[in-house]
């Protein structure tokens, strides 16, 4: 039975990572050619580009989307928490309809969303702003995050909450020792939709940002046209570890605590 | 709820307080080139361009900005984009928006399509070509020069070079290569499935079809000149015929076509299909040594000749920093950093400038300049040389191919 399970495991991680695998041999290939399975000829040329050439294009990215994808999923947490605390535990008239409303962002194409925006922002000064970008980042990660805890807190008994404040304890630490522990598997899958939306956000960074905010998803979709594989396959590296990393880290984190609280 | 509501109010003031008026300090226009050296110094150049070309992005990131910090004290900032065509439509709205100073772009890579677009609305700071000193190397008789596809440069952008297309196949596979349009077409016919082009609007899939309009038309040069409708519609639909009937012998019977020219260099040295082509004349040799093509690969050109363009920079109405961007395009025309770009290990891109008005040890330099293995020599290429239609016979062509070759109409 362990055996099995260990089997199981290993499959599914040879699953999640295989795909990876000629991405790694590109960025290290110099010439690879049909019908040849493995490179002909292997080298750093790629790799070279990318730490020397655009290194400095590249670090700036890193910072970039990583400062705006956390900033976006904190304040998508802060705006979605109370929200979907609302729509999961109370029955109020207009719940529907504000459900579909939620959905909007989702289904009107983003370029419709950004352009729109951006004519507004010009005029609000928020064009080409960090903040700017944030909040057109917050209009697509929003409705998945309040989603997510809209299922979360429909599971969710305010009882507890009850019974711990009868039992005397401060609204601080019944929020700290009581709310926040039995939603953390939630709060922590919501937060990691929205970074990882934030993580990919192409067209929204490139109207709002107008290239002031060089993020990874840039530099890489302008590479990607290059038709130079090593290089194409390099970046994505770059560009797919920091949110693999960030879903391993969930993933681990989830894992130990499992969702025992949510019920 | 209100902790929420702060943290807005918050981002809001502060990038509020974060924008900086920069107003012109001096008269542009009027200015003296001395003048605007002094205004250029200590200013950042926001320079938006096509990023698909590692080896362009190198050029730009290292050379050129070094050379341009270390010499006017001027900050070069790359911004690659997928398609300049975004940046033109950031403009629009800008425009819209009324915002008139301050804009983020101050130096576009641009020609064609693009520059009509910004010409039509207004979109260009000029004209300055003029005014920057290195314009004297420019022969600005060519009509490849003072046209950008047919439409009048006048001075709106600065050029920075050229570009010619070749055909590119590999002797391993295709010892000799058909010499001219009839007998690619021929060739075609007699080897199903081995040849393939971009679906216009594709830049480099539409001047394919330009080459096969051109083979129907009696005189290349009519087009630049007067012309009538009807002789227009009779070499264009020609043009559909031919081209919807090669259909069946295309890769993958003509049902899709490489979405670009990358995708079709891959399929070229996949060996899917046994010609590409370019609009860049050094493309091949540098495929080669990046080791994206065999070393087999060589290039040639039709014996009728090839189309061959110019490609600009231009400055927004708008740019914050305009003296540091006419600075870096009269650094760009400079002898010295076109024969840096000239280098096939750089980037191998045409000059720009005519080279026998540079002094005499300067043209030999240009003359020695060694080429990569599938490089046609610059004779060869310049003995072979068509001019691009206007803009708007290119755009006829591109909706007509459309209508009569995709939809079969």
């Amino acid at each position: 039975m362990n055996k099995r399970s260990f089997l199981l495991g290993l499959s599914i991680i040879a699953a999640v990572l295989l795909p990876f695998l000629p991405l790694l041999l590109w960025s290290v290939s110099n010439q690879w050619f049909y019908p040849a399975l493995l490179p002909q000829q292997f080298g750093l040329r790629s790799w070279q580009y990318i730490l020397s050439t655009a290194g400095q294009q590249i670090t700036e990215g890193l910072v970039q989307s990583t400062s705006l994808a956390l900033v976006t999923t904190c304040c998508s947490l802060t705006v979605a928490l109370p929200a979907a605390r609302a729509l999961g535990l109370y029955c109020f008239p207009g719940k529907k309809a504000i459900g579909l409303f939620l959905l909007l962002p989702i289904i009107v194409p983003p370029l419709c969303v950004s352009m729109g925006y951006h004519l507004w922002f010009i005029r609000l000064g928020l064009a080409e702003t960090f903040a700017g970008v944030v909040m057109a980042h917050l209009t697509f990660c929003l409705p998945y995050t309040i989603f997510v805890l809209w299922g979360v807190f429909t599971d969710y008994d305010p009882d507890f909450e009850h019974q711990a404040r009868s039992l005397g304890a401060s609204p601080i630490q019944v929020l700290v020792n009581v709310t926040l522990p039995m939603i953390l598997p939630g709060i922590c899958i919501a937060a990691l939709f929205s970074f990882l939306l934030s993580w990919s956000q192409y067209l929204s960074t490139l109207i709002i940002g107008g290239g002031r905010l060089l993020t990874l998803p840039i530099l890489l979709f302008a590479l990607m046209d290059s038709g130079d594989r090593p290089v194409a396959a390099a970046v994505s590296l770059v560009f797919v570890l920091p949110a693999l990393f960030a879903l391993l880290v969930n993933a681990h984190f989830l894992g130990r605590q499992g969702m025992t609280g949510v019920r | 709820m209100k902790k929420t509501l702060q943290l807005v109010l918050l981002l809001l003031v502060i990038s509020l307080t974060c924008q900086v008026d920069k107003t012109q300090a001096i008269d542009l226009h009027k200015a003296s080139w001395d003048e605007i050296v002094q205004a250029a110094d200590g200013q950042t150049v926001d320079w938006y361009m096509w990023g698909g070309f590692p080896a362009v992005n190198t050029y730009v990131n290292t050379y050129v900005a070094a050379r341009l910090k270390e010499k006017y004290n001027i900050t070069l900032r790359q911004v690659p984009v997928k398609d300049i065509a975004e940046v033109v439509s950031k403009l629009v709205i800008e425009k819209q928006a009324g915002k008139t100073s301050g804009g983020n772009v101050d130096l576009m890579w641009i020609n064609g399509e693009n520059f009509r677009t910004c010409k039509r609305h207004d979109l260009l700071f000029g004209p300055f070509a003029d005014k920057l000193p290195n314009q004297r190397f420019v022969d600005w008789s060519k009509p490849s020069v003072y046209n950008d596809f047919g439409t009048p440069v006048e001075g709106m952008e600065s050029p920075w070079g050229s570009a010619q297309m070749v055909m590119i196949y590999d002797t391993a596979r295709t010892p000799e290569p058909p010499g001219s349009m009839a007998q690619l077409i021929d060739w075609i016919r007699q080897h199903p499935g081995k040849f393939a082009y971009p679906a216009p609007p594709d830049f480099t899939g539409s001047v394919f079809v330009r080459h096969v309009f051109y083979h129907y038309s009696e005189d290349v040069n009519l087009w630049q000149g007067e012309y009538t409708q009807k002789q227009f519609e009779k070499a264009a639909s020609a043009t559909y015929r031919l081209l919807t009937e090669l259909k069946p012998a295309l890769w993958r019977q003509g049902t899709t076509y490489p979405e670009s020219p990358v995708r079709m260099n891959t399929l070229f040295a996949d060996g899917e299909i046994d010609f590409s082509f370019s609009y860049h004349q050094a493309e091949a040799s540098r495929n080669i040594q990046d080791g994206l093509f065999p070393p087999t690969v060589r290039s040639f050109v039709f014996d009728q000749g090839t189309i061959a363009n110019t490609h600009f920079v231009a400055i927004p109405y708008n740019a914050a920093d305009t003296a540091a961007a006419m600075v870096t395009a009269n650094f760009l025309l400079s002898a010295e950093a076109q024969m840096e770009k000239a280098k096939p290990d750089v980037w191998g891109d045409f000059p720009a400038l005519d080279i026998t008005r540079l002094p005499r040890q300067q043209q030999q330099q240009f003359i020695d300049l060694p080429r990569g293995p599938a490089t046609l020599s610059n004779q060869e290429l310049q003995a072979h040389q068509l001019p691009e239609p206007p803009s708007e016979i290119l755009i006829q062509l591109e909706k007509g191919w459309e209508q009569h070759v995709l939809k079969g109409r």
